[in-house]
């Protein structure tokens, strides 16, 4: 995952930015397989606590550094940085 | 509806440009087995099917693939960025570039535009869910193929994470089969 990070990347930032998509990478398996499980309640409790734990680290990074999705946002901003900010593809924080 | 999260599924930190490599890749965009054709194929066979959990799946699945199409994007626009004319013309991407200049567009490794025909939203259970494993056995298969001819590691690990997922897929879809 570390592949292309360029020293005038701040790292933090990076490493929160993994973080969440290793815990959403978990989200989707438990997705996948509760849709062909669906009364598998040990699943259905760790979909529940990997939800929670995403929602945290989202706001941590929207708070940081910026939104990542529209639900969560930081009002206490004077700019619009869902449109300011680099897209993804970009390749720099993705 | 759908709402979109501002990051890939995967990271695509590209550093050194290839157009001849990307050429390939754009086969997983637009081409027969490609990731858009995976994304449209599921999202148009849930609206028939009649068991909700293999709609769910059918709709998770195809909402993955979304995901899977934006990094194929994000590699071959990475791979492509400034390129010089000299390049350009070196590496055999001219005949793209006199159409799209750098843009994505999705169309197979041998230039064939992206077809509907390549999927089948059939209306039957069992036709539909043998055509989804097969898909991505046929996306997996692809995939082998790119990563013996690519070796840039910055492409290949985008590249590996796709095909793994492709398994799970399948493995998925099989369960799917067996709801009653």
């Amino acid at each position: 995952m570390s592949a292309g990070c360029k020293p005038c990347m701040d790292s933090e930032r990076q490493k929160l930015l993994q973080e969440i998509s290793k815990v959403d990478f978990v989200l989707k398996e438990l997705n996948l397989y509760l849709d062909t499980h669906p009364y598998d309640q040990q699943a259905m409790e760790r979909f529940g606590q990997f939800n929670a734990l995403k929602n945290k680290l989202v706001k941590d990074y929207t708070e940081k550094y910026g939104p990542l999705v529209l639900s969560i946002v930081d009002m206490d901003s004077r700019e619009w940085k869902w449109a300011t900010q680099d897209w993804p593809w970009e390749g720099g924080y993705n | 509806m759908w709402n979109y999260e501002k990051r890939l599924q995967y990271p695509v930190k590209i550093t050194q440009t290839n157009p001849q490599i990307a050429q390939v890749i754009i086969s997983q965009y637009g081409g027969p087995d490609g990731e858009l054709a995976a994304s449209m194929r599921y999202l148009a066979q849930r609206y028939t099917m009649p068991y909700n959990t293999v709609a769910g799946v059918l709709t998770d699945i195809g909402t993955e693939e979304l995901a899977h199409f934006e990094m194929i994007c994000a590699i071959v626009y990475q791979l492509t960025r400034n390129l010089t004319p000299e390049e350009i013309k070196e590496s055999g991407f001219d005949k793209y570039y006199v159409d799209h200049t750098l843009a994505l567009w999705p169309q197979a490794a041998g230039g064939i535009p992206f077809n509907a025909c390549e999927f089948q939203s059939k209306g039957d259970v069992i036709t539909d869910l043998t055509e989804d494993m097969a898909a991505e056995q046929k996306a997996r298969t692809t995939y082998d193929n790119i990563l013996r001819l690519v070796k840039d590691p910055d492409v290949c690990d985008p590249i590996k994470f796709l095909r793994a997922r492709e398994i799970v897929h399948f493995q998925r879809f099989g369960e799917a089969m067996l709801t009653r």
